[in-house]
């Protein structure tokens, strides 16, 4: 069983009157990709920044590796805001050295390590610029080394792709799992879904405020099974089918609906008895962005 | 610990390698030296050390002497030729052997009357020159200390009425001082005030403090920045003060009647007792300004409520000297925002009750501490809190 790197267990946070956390709860795991997600103004930021002790819970606790977060253990945990953040007026490879000393590494040793992510990164030629003067997705780029040259134990990065375009989509993914890989703990806030569906272990979804779903990826996509099949048969199929309310052809297969008290099985042999050919018979499972929408919608919030 | 070294480090850096903080810190005595030099240059260029000529009808001066050589070689004292007449006189003008020429009048120890004659060569030293040699030699016959006295004037001791310190009003540094050093305080405030306002404010707007504050507690970030802003003012004003100690060393080797008093080293311990804490009153709050404004503007504006105060006891400076133990100087000496400048300008003037030094000083460092601790709670509840001030009941509230 691997360790609980972060176990957050029913944090409440209000604002003045406005309760922006009500009982969160959730845990993550040493060495997995974490998914946190959520609508806007859900409470996704203040959940991470009670994480990160910025602000203190109003109840709850919060376990970082182990106990408490105390300043030792902000050396061990990487932070990509949301709100991306650098000096502007300084050059980058100064700016990136001095935040990564803040996270307790020897100049020398940030030095170097900054200089190796910035080649990586392909950013090496842009080291003695300053900071304003880089593209959107630069800055973004750098902030991500921010984020990971003190080899941090645990990662919390709030929407990590947005301002890349695909070559760097796919190099930040590389790195997120060589991060993991290597045993880092990884929580990712982001709306693209299909990102989580590709990187994320486990997830928790929050809506105002509160934990709406928790657990693996898998697992939440069966709970959330739709009443369909998707089909490919050798001929083309029939207009109706008895079992089937609906049927949607797409391209060279077709999604199968079935009526309530139905299940896949009953239409796996009604086809059979059908004498269709099948080529390929599927549980149509929903898509993360379908059970974001289904449970945000059943939530009350028409987003 | 190590932390606060590095934001310290990193904010004095930041702004002290600037080429801006550079030109600033040097440009005032650059321009001083400017200033100072073209004035000489004009003096100069106007000054004439060529003779002198002189008609004493009264033989006032038939056995005049000329005045002793001062010091300084730059401006040489013009030599005092007699002429039996006013027509020779005219003719050594003419043919350029003197500079001008000056005309005793025959009543001229009763009416004070001396005609000067002069052209386009004559220098702007001539008639100081000439007046210097005819007291000099009037005095002539009086006892040395007499002819001294009479020669260099009087020196006026200035008492104030109910003090007790009497201040010689050639002691001009005394009074200089207070209002000099407040003036600099004023400027180093403001410079470390702003610098601090500013990394504040533009670390909310880059964003760059939410990554800061998940390195660092607010607590070291708030005082790594007050001490770093802080010596980037003092570097300005020991800048500054360096240079003027310069100028004060080799003034008299240029002007030779310039006399510099010295300063009681008491004193200057009391101005810097009195500085230290108010400056990190003041930076403490300009932090807390900072964090809670939304916007630079709005931070400027809050700020000017601190540096205005400071600057009070200087609009009242003639009350402060009149009536340096009156309700109105204790008062301001007393309260921390005038203190910086009142409580040193005081001491000019009267021997300030050591309860009233212990109780400002006192008042100060607490209220510094207090600053410090007050800006860490506005600068936690402030610093990532876009669009709506934090107000100073909710800092109390939250601070229990």
């Amino acid at each position: 069983m691997p360790a609980i790197n972060v176990d957050v267990n029913e944090i409440t946070k209000s604002f003045g009157t406005v309760k922006a956390v009500q009982g969160v709860s959730f845990e993550v795991q040493q060495g997995e990709i974490f998914g946190l997600l959520g609508p806007n103004g859900a409470g996704k930021t203040t959940s991470i920044r009670i994480i990160l002790d910025i602000f203190k819970p109003d109840s709850g606790t919060v376990s970082v590796l182990g106990g408490p977060m105390t300043e030792e253990k902000k050396n061990k945990i990487g932070y990509l805001p949301e709100e991306r953040g650098l000096y502007q007026e300084i050059p980058l490879e100064r700016c990136l050295v001095y935040l990564a000393t803040l996270k307790g590494l020897e100049e020398t040793d940030a030095r170097q390590r900054v200089g190796e992510y910035l080649d990586r990164f392909d950013l090496g030629q842009w080291r003695k610029k300053k900071v304003k003067e880089l593209s959107k997705g630069m800055q973004q780029k750098a902030q991500l080394i921010t984020t990971l040259v003190h080899r941090p134990e645990i990662v919390i990065i709030d929407e990590p792709f947005s301002a890349l375009d695909p070559v760097n989509t796919q190099m930040v993914k590389d790195l997120l799992c060589e991060e993991r890989d290597r045993g880092t703990t990884i929580i990712m806030c982001t709306h693209q879904m299909h990102q989580v569906e590709e990187l994320a272990d486990r997830i928790a979804l929050i809506n105002k405020g509160q934990t709406v779903l928790y657990g693996s990826l898998d697992e939440i996509r069966r709970r959330y099974v739709a009443d369909a099949v998707i089909v490919r048969a050798l001929q083309d199929l029939p207009a109706s089918l008895p079992g089937v309310r609906e049927i949607i052809k797409q391209n060279n297969h077709a999604l199968l609906k079935f009526e309530p008290g139905k299940t896949s099985q009953d239409i796996l042999q009604m086809l059979v008895q059908n004498n269709i050919a099948l080529e390929q018979f599927e549980i149509a499972l929903p898509t993360l962005d379908e059970i974001f929408i289904q449970v945000v919608q059943s939530e009350g919030d028409g987003r | 610990m190590k932390k606060f070294w590095l934001i310290f480090a990193n904010e004095y850096k930041r702004h002290v390698l600037k080429k801006s903080f550079i030109f600033g810190v040097l440009s005032m005595p650059l321009f001083l030296v400017l200033i100072i030099g073209i004035s000489m240059l004009s003096v100069w260029l106007q000054f004439n050390d060529a003779p002198m000529g002189y008609v004493d009808a009264n033989h006032l001066l038939s056995d005049a002497v000329q005045v002793p050589e001062k010091k300084s070689k730059i401006f040489p004292v013009a030599q005092a030729v007699p002429f039996k007449d006013e027509a020779s006189a005219k003719a050594a003008l003419e043919n350029g052997s003197i500079q001008t020429y000056f005309i005793l009048s025959e009543n001229y120890l009763s009416t004070g009357e001396v005609t000067m004659v002069k052209n386009s060569k004559t220098g702007t030293n001539a008639s100081s020159d000439f007046g210097d040699f005819l007291v000099y030699n009037l005095v002539s016959d009086l006892p040395d200390q007499t002819a001294f006295r009479l020669s260099e004037g009087n020196n006026l001791i200035v008492r104030s009425l109910e003090g007790t310190r009497e201040t010689g009003a050639d002691n001009w540094m005394a009074i200089i001082l207070p209002v000099l050093a407040g003036v600099l305080f004023l400027i180093a405030v403001n410079i470390s005030g702003n610098y601090l306002l500013q990394a504040v404010v533009e670390e909310k707007e880059n964003r760059t403090m939410e990554i800061l504050v998940t390195s660092v507690s607010p607590t070291q970030l708030m005082a790594g920045k007050v001490v770093g802003n802080m010596l980037v003012g003092l570097t300005q004003l020991v800048v500054w003060v360096v240079f003027a100690v310069i100028a004060i060393k080799v003034a008299p080797s240029f002007i030779p009647d310039l006399q510099i008093p010295s300063i009681e080293t008491s004193y200057l311990l009391l101005m810097v007792a009195t500085l230290i804490p108010s400056f990190v009153m003041v930076a403490a709050a300009m932090g807390a300004i900072g964090a809670t404004a939304t916007e630079s503007r709005e931070a400027q504006q809050i700020a000017s409520w601190f540096t205005i105060p400071i600057m009070v006891p200087l609009w009242f400076i003639s009350a402060i000297m009149l009536k340096p133990n009156g309700a109105l100087s204790v008062g301001m000496s007393l309260f921390p925002l005038t203190a910086p400048i009142a409580l040193p300008l005081r001491a000019v003037f009267t021997d300030i009750p050591a309860w009233q030094i212990i109780m400002t000083l006192g008042l100060l460092s607490i209220l510094a501490i207090f600053s410090v601790w007050l800006s860490g709670r506005i600068f936690r509840l402030g610093m990532l809190r876009y669009g709506k001030r934090v107000r100073l009941s909710e800092a109390f509230r939250r601070a229990k």
